[in-house]
């Protein structure tokens, strides 16, 4: 969201911006708070059935007792283990594939077809080929993270090195550097920024790859106690688990962009 | 040392399927150790020419030599100083300004003292270790000229410079630029489309004409030195500045930023 | 050869140098013909599909409920963005739950939505909304927002009244970003069609794909599946034109 300007009130431009910029927390803050209040009182009131909605203090509880009995920390250790097996392959495959299709255009083009269509197709249809092919385990599981992730860290990649700014590569050049002179030194450096983009966007995309391969079938996983929850119709562990992937999702992302902000914070400015 | 010499230079490239005249038989010679600057209408080519001295672009047809040798690549007898500063976004400034060094083969110690000195030349030693994107557009171009330098070049090529500098700070840049000028006395070709910097900086003027660029005058400067800055006042300076605005307003209302079809005067 | 011919020919190369690698493996019993399946078996299933009528069935299905998904989506979407937009208040007190919506796998929300509505229409339906309207909201405001303060100087200038600005300056300024949003919005639209059919529908062709890897039948796995391959691949190539139609005017 653009940042908040103090109109001048004679300002005829903002007509419509009142002066509220301190007070964005605030209203955020109570809106937030409302919904949580109305949602209790309708929910631990049975106003509308509370199996199929909750209310908040029966969601915290429940989350207490699934992280106390185990199930919780159980299924989500062998999620995080399918996400990684599929995800650090991604980054590795991915960053060296962009690399070797951006200098090497033809080899992109004979591959590109594929890319694309893994690009645009849903990747969730493709969830139960992997797992006809690759077992009900967490082998299937790994993998379609690994599909779904490798695509956008690949090119990423590979429109980060081709769009590295003309001026470092023309400085380098007018100072002698060699061809690999240039990569070493203005494209590789140049093009990190794009990259760590890339993985922090295939995140998302891993995950539903992940959870959509685990609701399908498996034996463990959070994917899959999403699935037995929602058939017996508890609304309770369902909001925690929804709250657990939301969590997950949004700390790793968070993390990426410290990372991205501590290891390139030139590429931050404008 | 760093005498250059410009024979019958051509460069034409495709352009939309047509064959485009950028610079047309442009022949100069510059001695060893004078400030030569070249002014012209945007598009002119003057850009470009410097490009095929520093060897990033090769010539449809012509020659360029250094002290009577061809050039025929980049190398660090010819330093670049470029319109966008061109620096390295992820290195501080000592690691921006020992950059050519490194290409160079200079061992790493070597490479940090000299790096070192060129910073404290362009009065930036206290900040080695800052980034470019903490450095005002002043001090980053200070730093690309530190780069040029450090490298020990024959000819300093600087291609609008102080384009992208506000103009209270471009006439400071350009102050400073003599004041280092005068401690080496490099043989240094500066291209700008402010005609007022022309003189300024200048023993020599080189006024080119709209695309396809040629030398339409060759305008020696005798102003003493050193200049200050109020010298654009002199009676003197008023001369110059008049007699090369009359040959360029024609070219420029020729020239393409104008709107008139190329080649047409107006 | 224009680079862009090379481009194309070399696509073409590579895919079918990989389908006949593939057919050859499967010839050869490198792997196993029935479980990974191989071109010729896959041409033949869907042959039968086509002539069966099956596959037009689940298009249809599938089709109607993208449209109903994503147009209402387009349609609160959109509202909800310049609403937003245009008013900070709004703007505060429903972000938060936009956010926290944008940034959440969606997926995670499913099995909700399937308690309150139980299978099939209605569900998938709900779902496709749910996954694009977001992002449609997102950009909408963004859009709205990133209005270069002069346009509206200046129609304001020259007499306009507040609904004209909004009209003539607002609306058409932060169509880009709106087209943009409606595009992402467009992919995953489809992505919720495929979830939703997958896992609580009978119809359709993300169903029709569950059904028959239940039945172990990998080469007809395959034909709904390069169905929606191609839809995507079509509402892709149809989004990147209506981008650059209504982006002429930006440098």
């Amino acid at each position: 969201m653009s940042a908040e300007a103090e109109a001048p009130s004679g300002d005829i431009a903002l007509p419509f911006v009142m002066r509220f910029g301190a007070a964005r927390p605030m209203i955020g803050a109570a809106a937030v708070t409302l919904f949580l209040l109305v949602w209790q009182i309708v929910g631990a009131n049975e106003i509308i059935r509370s199996d199929l909605i909750s209310y908040p203090s029966e969601v915290a509880r429940t989350l207490i007792a699934m992280s106390a009995s185990g199930e919780l920390g159980s299924n989500l250790w062998v999620s995080l283990q399918e996400f990684l097996q599929g995800f650090l392959p991604a980054i590795a495959f991915g960053i060296a594939a962009g690399t070797a299709f951006a200098l090497v255009p033809r080899l992109h083009y004979l591959c590109e077809p594929l890319i694309v269509v893994l690009n645009t197709a849903p990747i969730i249809a493709f969830v139960p080929i992997v797992v006809v092919w690759f077992g009900v385990g967490t082998q299937s599981k790994a993998i379609m993270v690994f599909l779904a992730a490798v695509i956008p860290i690949l090119i990423n990649t590979m429109t980060g090195i081709r769009q590295v700014h003309e001026s470092w590569v023309r400085a380098c050049r007018a100072f002698g550097a060699s061809r690999a002179q240039v990569i070493a030194k203005a494209i590789l450096p140049g093009a990190l920024p794009p990259v760590m983009v890339g993985v922090r966007l295939a995140v998302g995309r891993a995950i539903v790859g992940l959870i959509a391969a685990e609701m399908y079938v498996s034996v463990r996983g959070i994917g899959r106690l999403i699935q037995v929850y929602s058939s017996s119709e508890r609304a309770a562990e369902i909001f925690v688990l929804v709250a657990v992937v939301a969590t997950f999702g949004f700390a790793l992302v968070t993390l990426l962009r410290r990372l991205e902000g501590l290891i390139a914070p030139w590429s931050l400015e404008p | 040392m760093g005498a250059l010499s410009l024979e019958h230079l051509s460069l034409s490239y495709a352009r939309r399927g047509d064959a485009f005249l950028a610079l047309a038989d442009v022949n100069l010679s510059i001695a060893d150790g004078e400030l030569v600057t070249i002014v012209g209408p945007s598009g002119c080519g003057k850009s470009t020419l410097l490009m095929l001295i520093a060897a990033l672009l090769k010539p449809t047809s012509g020659a360029v030599r250094l002290d009577g040798r061809l050039v025929t690549a980049p190398g660090s007898d010819r330093a670049l100083v470029f319109q966008d500063f061109a620096l390295l976004p992820w290195r501080t400034v000592l690691a921006n300004v020992a950059l050519g060094l490194e290409l160079k083969g200079v061992p790493a110690n070597a490479r940090v003292e000299i790096a070192r000195r060129h910073i404290a030349m362009v009065g930036l030693s206290a900040f080695e270790r800052a980034y470019p994107h903490q450095l005002s557009g002043g001090m980053r171009q200070r730093v690309g000229i530190a780069r040029a330098l450090a490298v020990e070049p024959q000819v300093l090529l600087m291609d609008e410079p102080f384009g992208a500098l506000d103009a209270q700070i471009r006439q400071v840049m350009g102050a400073e630029l003599l004041r280092i000028w005068e401690r080496g006395r490099k043989t240094i070709l500066f291209v700008t489309h402010d005609i007022d910097e022309a003189i300024y900086l200048a023993d020599r003027t080189i006024v080119m004409s709209a695309s396809p660029g040629r030398v339409i005058a060759d305008i020696k400067v005798p102003l003493k030195r050193p200049r200050p800055l109020d010298i654009r006042n002199d009676p003197a300076f008023t001369a110059y500045r008049q007699r090369i605005w009359d040959l360029l307003e024609r070219e420029v209302l020729a020239s393409n930023s104008w709107g008139t079809a190329a080649g047409a005067v107006a | 050869m224009s680079p862009r011919r090379e481009q194309i020919i070399l696509g073409i190369v590579g895919t079918l140098a990989f389908l006949v690698v593939w057919e050859i493996a499967a010839r050869l019993d490198l792997i196993n013909p029935i479980v990974v399946s191989n071109p010729s078996r896959i041409a033949a299933a869907f042959v039968a599909q086509l002539q069966s009528g099956e596959i037009f069935a689940d298009l249809g299905v599938s089709l109607v409920e993208f449209a109903a998904g994503f147009g209402l989506s387009v349609v609160v979407g959109i509202t909800l963005g310049i609403a937003m937009g245009l008013n900070r208040p709004t703007e505060y007190a429903i972000d938060p739950f936009v956010w926290f919506l944008y940034s959440s796998p969606l997926i995670a929300f499913y099995p909700l939505i399937v308690v309150w509505l139980g299978f099939g229409f209605a569900t998938v339906v709900a779902i496709t909304f749910l996954l694009s309207f977001v992002s449609i909201v997102v950009n909408t405001v963004a859009g709205v927002q990133d209005v270069d303060p002069q346009l509206v100087r200046a129609v304001r200038a020259f007499g306009g009244t507040r609904f004209e600005v909004i009209r003539k300056a607002i609306l058409p300024a932060a169509v880009p970003l709106i087209i943009a949003g409606l595009r992402i919005g467009l992919g995953r639209a489809l992505h919720g069609v495929v979830l939703g059919e997958m896992f609580s529908s009978n119809a359709g062709l993300g169903y029709r794909i569950t059904f028959h890897a239940a039945h172990l039948r990998t080469a007809d796995v395959f034909v709904p599946l390069t169905v929606l391959v191609a839809i995507g691949l079509l509402i892709n190539a149809l989004g990147n034109a209506l981008e650059a139609r209504l982006q002429a005017w930006r440098p």
